[in-house]
This record gives C-alpha cells, structure tokens and sequence, in this order.
C-alpha cells in the first residue's frame, strides 16, 4: 500500500474526533480510583478506630497527599499528550513537584531534630516499620490501572517520564486513602515516608512505563 | 525544510486542517496528511532512516496522526505534535523491531507474494497453510488487507480493531510469513 492509498483510505473514513475525551478519562480513572482504594483499605484493614476524633489529622495527612497529587496530575496531563525530545521544558514540568518532595523531606528532618532524642526513634519510625511506604503504592494501585487505561487512549510520546507521572498520582491518590487507616501522626513519619511511599509508585511507574504506556 | 517552496504547507495552514480534521472533514483531512507526508519523510531521513524504512515510519505515523487527532489541542503547535509523535514512533519501531534481525520494508514481501503467485500452482492455499501458522490477529489482518484487498478503513470497520492495528498486524504478519517462507524453502 503506497502512502498515497493510505491518505486517500484514512481521509474517507474520517469523523468527527474532538479533542475533549482525554480529559473525560482522565476524570474517570481519578475518582473511580479514589473509591475503588477506600472500598479496598476498608475491607482488608479497615479506617483506624478513632476516625472521628483524629479527623483534623486524617485530614491534613489526606491534604499532604493531595498537594503531592495535584503537582503530579498537571504533569501526567502534559505528558499524556505528545511532547517532543525538549530536556528544558521537561525540566521545568518536574521541577515544582521536586521541589515539593524535597521540602517535605527537610520539614521532616527539620522536625526530628527539634525533638528530645528520646522522641525521636518513636517519631521517625511510627509503630515498628513504615509499612505505609508498600501500603500506599499498593492503595494507588486501582487509580493506576484506570489511568493506564485512560492513557492508552491518549498519546504518551515520553513513556517512561509518563510512567514517572502517573505513579506518582496515583501514589498521591493511595496515600490520601491510606490516611483513613495511619495512625501515626508525628509529622516526620508523615512528611518522610509518605513521600517516600510515593515516589516509589513514582519509580515503579517509569519502570512499567515503556511496557504498560506503548500504543 | 520548507526551503522557500510555495508548495510546502506551513504550520498556520496545517493546523487549520487538522482543525479540520477533528470536525470530521474529510477534505481537510486529506489535505493535512498530504501536507505532512513529505515533512515526515524528510524527518526520517534526515534521522538517518533508510528510504524504505522511512516511508514505513510515515505511514506509520499518519495512522497514529490520524488516530490520535482528538487528542491534538488547538492551543498546540501543530508540528510540534506531529514531530513528538514521528519521534515516538521511531522509537517505538526500534523496541518492537531491535537492531538486529532483517528488517525489510512491506513492500518486499509484498513481492515475494506476488512473485510466489506466478510461480507456484495454488499460490493462495500455500500462503493460506502459512497463513494458519501465525497469531490470530495478524493472519485475519492479512488475509482482509493482502487477499480480499480491502483497504485499512475497511478491514478496521470489519475487525472492530484500530486501522493502526492492522496496520501493524500486517506488518508483523508478513515479517512472520517472510521467516516462515524461508524456512521451508530451506528444508525442502
């Protein structure tokens, strides 16, 4: 087939394809995916007992999340679409959620060691392990899947930066439900492990990235 | 690249037939993809794409084009967009495709069939047993597109799959067929 025949084959078929769908999707596989990891945190391990009285702290931990979510939700929207070989611009798209992490990171630290050293092993370690660092990629994990799927639809050109993106929203999305569950408050576990908990759906985004985002 | 010549769309002209595009019209559409061909084929080239290759990164491309014209937003540059894409699909044909093995373009295998038809008896039924060797899907694309000669847009209507799709089932089918004729040419 020439490429003649091709134009000639595309250009008869055509309809109409306004550019308004990615957004739909997108809307979709966020909220659905917000639920769907409520319904599953509260059948495996349930909200924490005191839900109700800790509600300001669930909150602020749910809106840490959030602020890391919205920074990396602008950047999965830009990389959903077509973005050429431009190392500059690319910079600039990640740099504010950079910044936001390693700020979180320096809240955390700065925190720590304003502590009496006797506080500060309880502090930084919650109750034993930070188990919450697996548990919130796991928990973002159904708001990934949409997002694939909603992306799949658009046109990744950068997959592993896309990859990056959406594991770091949905990151964001886990950890806003894992919040209903933690019940470690001290800011440094919070500012420290969530962040870190969220960049490792980061990484492990731009891992399965050039595999689950080829279209 | 426009190189001073008159016949070369600029992005102005383009980007108001993909605007086109996206409404539905097929005239526009046309006159979008025919203004992009030679860009892109220039692309490939210059990329260091031999010239075979490179008219199938431009198809390639325009049915990606062509498919993800809804997600092209008119706030955009427009060759911008189709740059990001011809890139990405090189890359993507690198993946699926590698450095090494032959990497021959359609065409030539697209002869090869011809060529077996002149020579061989029941030339269809030998390419059809081959045929039942490969995957599903690139043996339906196949048999629509090289057979029954439909057109892309046709076998996609009828598959339900995306004319990208079958595009590419096509071409991953005769790579596999090619393989498959050799190999018992060889053991004959």
């Amino acid at each position: 087939m020439t490429t003649d025949e091709l134009i000639a084959a595309l250009a008869r078929s055509s309809d109409k394809a306004g550019p308004k769908r990615l957004y739909r999707r997108i809307e979709i596989a966020l909220v659905l995916g917000f639920l769907v990891g409520l319904v599953l945190l509260k059948v495996t391990m349930g909200f924490r007992p005191d839900i109700g009285v800790a509600a300001p702290m669930v909150a602020l931990k749910a809106g840490f999340s959030a602020l890391i979510a919205t920074f990396a939700g602008g950047l999965a929207l830009r990389l959903a679409r077509p973005l050429g070989d431009r190392g500059q611009l690319i910079v600039r798209l990640w740099l504010p959620l950079i910044i936001l992490a390693l700020a979180a990171l320096a809240i955390g630290a700065v925190t720590l060691l304003t502590m009496a050293p006797g506080e500060r092993f309880a502090a930084f370690m919650g109750n034993g392990f930070p188990w919450c660092i697996f548990l919130i990629p796991l928990f973002g994990l159904p708001t990934a899947l949409l997002l694939v799927w909603a992306l799949r639809e658009a046109a990744p050109t950068r997959l592993t930066l896309a990859g990056a993106a959406v594991g770091a929203l949905s990151g964001g999305m886990g950890a806003m439900v894992y919040a209903m569950f933690c019940s470690v408050d001290s800011v440094t576990f919070v500012t420290i492990w969530y962040v870190v908990g969220i960049g490792l759906a980061a990484a492990l985004g731009a891992i399965l990235g050039t595999r689950l985002l080829r279209w | 690249m426009a190189g001073g010549l008159g016949l070369v769309a600029d992005e102005a002209q383009l980007h108001s037939w993909m605007l086109g595009a996206q409404a539905g019209d097929p005239v526009a559409t046309r006159q979008l993809l025919d203004g992009l061909a030679p860009r892109l084929r220039a692309f490939f080239r210059n990329k260091g794409a031999r010239p075979e290759d490179a008219e199938d990164l431009v198809q390639e491309t325009l049915i990606a084009i062509y498919t993800k014209r809804s997600m092209f937003d008119p706030e955009q540059r427009l060759l911008a967009w189709v740059y990001a894409i011809a890139r990405y699909r090189m890359i993507d044909r690198w993946r699926r495709i590698g450095n090494r093995g032959l990497d021959l373009p359609i065409e030539d295998f697209e002869h090869a069939l011809a060529a077996e038809e002149t020579e061989a008896g029941d030339p269809k039924s030998d390419v059809a047993k081959l045929l039942q060797d490969l995957p599903e899907k690139q043996r339906v694309a196949i048999e629509l597109v090289k057979l029954k000669e439909l057109s892309i847009a046709e076998a996609a209507a009828q598959t339900g799959w995306s004319p990208s799709d079958i595009k590419i089932s096509i071409h991953r089918g005769l790579k596999a067929l090619m393989r498959l004729v050799g190999s018992t040419a060889k053991g004959a």
